[in-house]
Order: structure tokens, then sequence, then C-alpha cells
């Protein structure tokens, strides 16, 4: 497949984003892919180790990713949802296995630069195997209109020793109506760390996410950590639950948000819940507005505050 | 002059109290002038005032910059004017890379990079090292106040306002600051020099000493320091630096009458 056979508009759209396309666009880049131009795939790449399989279904796709047991994938697999149409239903159900002892990062692209009353639904499972390295980020860009209604749901189940990073980010352009569940069930000795990160900008845009990890084995840890502007009245709730359920659990969930401008809010609420007395679950909240020092400092360099103010969001929501 | 304060009257932002009181003096184009003073003196709440920080706003007097009354504008629109402040305390933040933050004021805005590698140069600072990193927790106080210094001279401003540049250094080496001021002058800005250090003051062409929230003289910069030390005690110091500095040469009688006059008034 050549570069034409895949919507430029979505391609500009993640170059935009920063995102090297080369990376995976079919017979470049060496990672594993699979390309979906709204509900049609228009791509798929495997390779050694990387199971990939998609299928098409009324209105989505389902999406069969699985990598192989003791396989340690150097580059990401990509995932691409793109969307060039302005409104519509994108469906997608992924199905992800990581078998023991492997090792891979997942990207996924949901890029609607057209995005006027969009609809994209998810409903993922994920199943990663003991002793596995496993990141997954997925990055979301719904143009610069009214933005997409975008729900996701996923289960996420962690198996023994595993590592499993979660990055969740929505900053750019204007996000629309964004509702988010994730359920994440860590094992023993796993590690989650989940980041989310969101910036609601105007009247039209609400974001709810609710991301909740369940330490079920022994010695299973997690951190949670929540990031959201709101401006212009946006609106952005977010939860983070964790509950440990099990012997010497140890859960933190961190949230950090800023509201601007009128009739915009920002609500984080920390759920925390931790059965056995071995275990800890802690949380930590700010909410507000940057201290006037940092904006003076900014505005002594000649921005106004507006300006200032949009440094600081893009600051505070960069990927770490 | 370049600034000028003409009976500035600076008081706490619930107006209960008064910071300084009265304060009129000029900044020449093209020098270095310190505010010397004790901890305390006002000297910070005087450079916000200068600055047009929101919380400092005069309750009497005005100020001139380039002759155009500048009294009512806010900060950024100072700042836009050309005047700059480098903080004494700035503040560190997450996410907000070093390149990203030498950029902010700098008004061309094509070959960033080149204008940040120079900016880092000038207060010698390795630009290999540091232009990619963040203005967060990571640095030591010496480096991000360096950092601080170097952001606002890639604004190319006409006038920055340094506030105790030399505090919280883990280490002060005087031809390190004698170096970095030398550079800052070739690039034709003016340096209102905070300090409560009578050392670092020694850069300075003219100076004005603030004791408890009044300006008590403003002329050369020796001058107001000998007035400084005759306050403060510090006659050995005093005789030391100003006997070398070849630019004063005070007579020692001199000095003594200073201080006499001091402990008589
Ligand atoms: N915002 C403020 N509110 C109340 N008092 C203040 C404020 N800012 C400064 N002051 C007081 O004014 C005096 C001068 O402070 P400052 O300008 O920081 O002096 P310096 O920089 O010379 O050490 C101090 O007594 C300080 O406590
Ligand atoms: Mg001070």
């Amino acid at each position: 497949m050549s570069k034409e056979q895949y919507p430029d508009e979505i391609l500009q759209s993640l170059e935009d984003y920063n995102i090297d396309i080369k990376d995976f666009l079919p017979g470049h880049g060496k990672g594993a892919k699979l390309l979906l131009d709204f509900n049609k795939i228009s791509g798929v790449e495997e390779m050694k180790g990387v199971v990939l399989k998609g299928r098409e279904i009324e209105n989505g796709i389902v999406a069969d990713v699985i990598i192989k047991e003791g396989a340690v994938i150097e580059e990401p697999v990509h995932l691409c949802f793109g969307v060039k149409k302005q409104s519509g239903i994108q469906q997608i159900f992924p199905r992800i296995i990581a078998e023991d002892n492997s090792e891979v990062t997942v990207r996924a692209h949901c890029s609607f630069p057209n995005a006027d009353g969009l609809v994209h639904k998810m409903f993922g499972h994920f199943y990663i195997g003991n002793n596995c390295k496993f990141t997954y980020s997925e990055t979301h860009y719904h143009g610069e209109k009214s933005g997409a209604l975008v729900a996701p749901v996923s289960y996420m189940y962690i198996g023994e020793n595993s590592i499993y990073e979660n990055n969740f980010n929505l900053t750019q352009g204007t996000p629309g109506r964004v509702k988010i569940m994730l359920d994440i069930y860590a094992m023993k000795n796993s590690v989650i760390r989940s980041n989310i990160k969101a910036f609601g900008k105007g009247k039209g845009d609400s974001i709810r996410i609710r991301d909740s990890v369940f330490l079920e084995g022994e010695n299973a840890r997690s951190v949670i950590k929540m990031k959201a502007a709101a401006k212009d009245g946006g609106e952005v709730l977010m939860y983070g639950i964790t509950e440990g359920n099990a012997k010497y659990c140890n859960g933190h969930v961190e949230c950090q948000e800023i509201v601007l401008g009128k009739g915009s809010t920002c609500r984080a609420r920390p759920f925390i819940r931790a059965i056995d007395s071995t275990s800890t679950v802690s949380h930590e909240a700010s909410l507000g507005r940057f201290p006037q020092k940092w904006l003076d400092e900014l505005q002594a360099k000649g921005l106004s505050e507006e300006e200032a103010t949009d440094i600081l969001v893009e600051a505070m929501l960069k990927e770490e | 002059m370049l600034l000028e304060l003409k009976n500035v009257t600076v008081p706490t932002f619930d107006r209960e109290h008064i910071i300084v009181e009265d304060i009129s003096f000029g900044v020449k184009e093209g020098s270095i002038h310190a505010i010397i003073g004790p901890n305390g003196s006002g000297k910070s709440s005087l450079a916000y005032a200068i600055m047009g920080l929101h919380t400092y706003q005069l309750s009497q007097g005005k100020i001139f910059f380039e002759g155009k009354n500048i009294t009512e504008l806010g900060v950024t629109e100072r700042a836009q004017l050309g005047i700059t402040l480098a903080w004494q305390e700035p503040a560190r933040i997450d996410g907000l890379s070093v390149l990203k933050y030498l950029s902010l004021g700098m008004k061309d805005k094509a070959n960033i990079k080149e204008q940040a590698i120079d900016a880092l140069k000038t207060v010698n600072l390795d630009p290999e090292k540091y232009i990619n990193r963040y203005i967060d927790e990571s640095l030591s106080g010496g480096e991000r106040k360096r950092i601080e210094l170097a952001a606002t001279i890639a604004m190319r401003p006409k006038l920055i306002i340094l506030d105790e540049p030399d505090s919280g250094l883990d280490m002060i080496v005087i031809e390190d600051f004698l170096n970095i001021f030398n550079k800052i002058r070739k690039l034709k800005m003016t340096i209102l020099l905070i300090t409560h250090r009578e050392d670092i003051g020694m850069v300075a062409d003219y100076g004005t000493l603030l004791w408890q929230g009044k300006a008590l003289i403003t002329d050369e910069f020796a001058e107001v320091m000998l007035r400084f030390c005759a306050k403060a005690g510090l006659k050995e110091f005093c005789k030391r630096t100003l006997f070398q500095n070849e630019k004063t040469c005070f007579g020692e009688d001199y000095i003594d009458k200073i201080f006499e006059e001091e402990r008589n008034s």
C-alpha cells in the first residue's frame, strides 16, 4: 500500500501531533501496524511475534492483536483509527492479548481531523499474561470543529509480575464529548501506571473519565495520575478509583487540575479503599489556578495573561 | 534617563503599610545601576513596582521609561516596551523545557535554538547540557537563576532588573559575575542591579542606597557604597575595597569623615 491509499488529511493531523507517520505507513517503518480508514481496513502489516487481524463489521471493526509468548518487540505496534468524515459511527472492538514473558508498546492514534458530530465507540479487552512489560498509549485528536462523541470502555487483566503502563492523551484540538471507562485488574506482584491527560476548551467540551484499578493480587502496586485543565466553559470530571483487595498492596491516585475562565468545571475525585490492613492506598489532589507568581514571571517576558496560561497548561499536560 | 522614578511610594496590597516611600532616582541608559540595601529594606518590592506587578501598585508618584509615563501600564505592556525582571527566586515549572522558556520573550521567532544557545553561553552554561532539560526541581538554585538570566537576555530588553542575582548560588565566583555583566553590557542593555552585597555591587557605575524603605542617596556607586558601609559599620571592608578600586581612590580621611557624619546623624 502506498501513502496515497491512506487519507492525507488524517496523516497530516498526525504529523501536526508530532507523530512520525513514516512509522506506520505500510511499507515503511519496521513496526507492525493496522490502519483503519473510517470502517474500512486499509492496511495491515504483521511481524514476527505480532499477530494482527482485522475484521470489518457493520459500523466498525474487530481488531485482534496477539503478542506471542516471549516476544520482545522493539518497534511500537501502531493502531491507527482515522476518520476523515465529519460524522458517522465508528465502533472498534479491540481484543489484545500479550502472552507470557512478552514486551511491547502499542500506540493507538485516534485522529478525527474533521470531526463534527462523529461517534467513536470502543469496547476493548486486554489480557496481559505473566512477566510481561506492556505499554498502551492512546492519543486523540478530534479536530477544531465541535469534536466527537467518544466513548471507550476497556477491561484490562494484568498477570503476575507484569508491568502495565496506560497513557491517554486528549490535549490538543476540540475534544467534544468524551466518556472513558477503564477497569484494570492487577494480579500478584504486578505494577500498574496509568496516566491520563485531558483539556476541555469550550462550552461544548465535556470530558468524563473513570479510571479504576483493582489490586487483586498480593503485592500489586499502582499509581494513577490524572491531569486536566478546563477553560472557557469546558467541563472535565475525573474519577480515580483504586481498591486494595489483597495483602501488601499499594496504590496511589494523584489528580491535578486547573480551571480557567468563566463557567469551566474541573472535578477530580479519588475513590480509594483498602480491605486489608497490610495494604495502603493514598491520594493527593490539587485544584485551582496557576500561582500568580508564575503568571507574573511569564508576563514579564512579554506574554499576555492568556498566552502565559496556555504555556502553563501545555507544560502541565506535557507527556512525561 | 532610561528609567525615572518620581516620588514613588509603594504600599502593601491591602494598603495598610508602606513598603517604600517617596523614592526618586534615574537610571542612565547603558549603565549598571545598583540598588543596595540590607534585607527587608524594600528592594524587591521596588523592583516589582517597576515591573508593574498588580500587587505592588503605587499609591503615589510616577514611573517614566524612555520619557513615557508607564505608571498605569501592566506587566505585559511594560515587558513589551523593553523592561524585564529576573526574579530573586524564579519558579520551578514541571514540563516547561529550558528551550521553550528561553524562547518565550524572543522577538525574532526564527532561529530560536541558535538564540537560546547564545543566551546560555552568555550566562556561562554549557548549551548542550541544558537546552533539553526542564526548569523543574532537577536544576540547582544556581542553575535555575542562570537560566532566568539567560531568558531575560534572550528577550533583548532595554532594561533588565536583576533581583539579587547572586543569592542562592552554591558558590559565588565574583569573576564569573563580572564576566557575565560585561557580556550583557556589550549587548547594550541597561541593568538595574539589586543586591545587599557590597562586593557584587562593585560592578555598578551608579547606585541608590535604600534604607528602611527610603532612598538615601543616588550617586556614583563608590559614593553610595561608602554611605552603605558607614550605615552598616563596615569600615575595614570599606577601606580595603574602596582603596583598591582605581575608579574611586577615596582618601582615608574622607572615609573617616563620612563614618563620623553617620555616627552623629
Ligand atoms: N506583599 C507584601 N505584603 C506585606 N508586606 C510586604 C509585602 N512585600 C514586602 N513586604 C514587606 O516589605 C518589606 C520589604 O520587603 P522586600 O521588598 O522583600 O525587601 P528586600 O528585597 O529589600 O529584602 C519587608 O518588611 C516585607 O516583609
Ligand atoms: Mg529581596
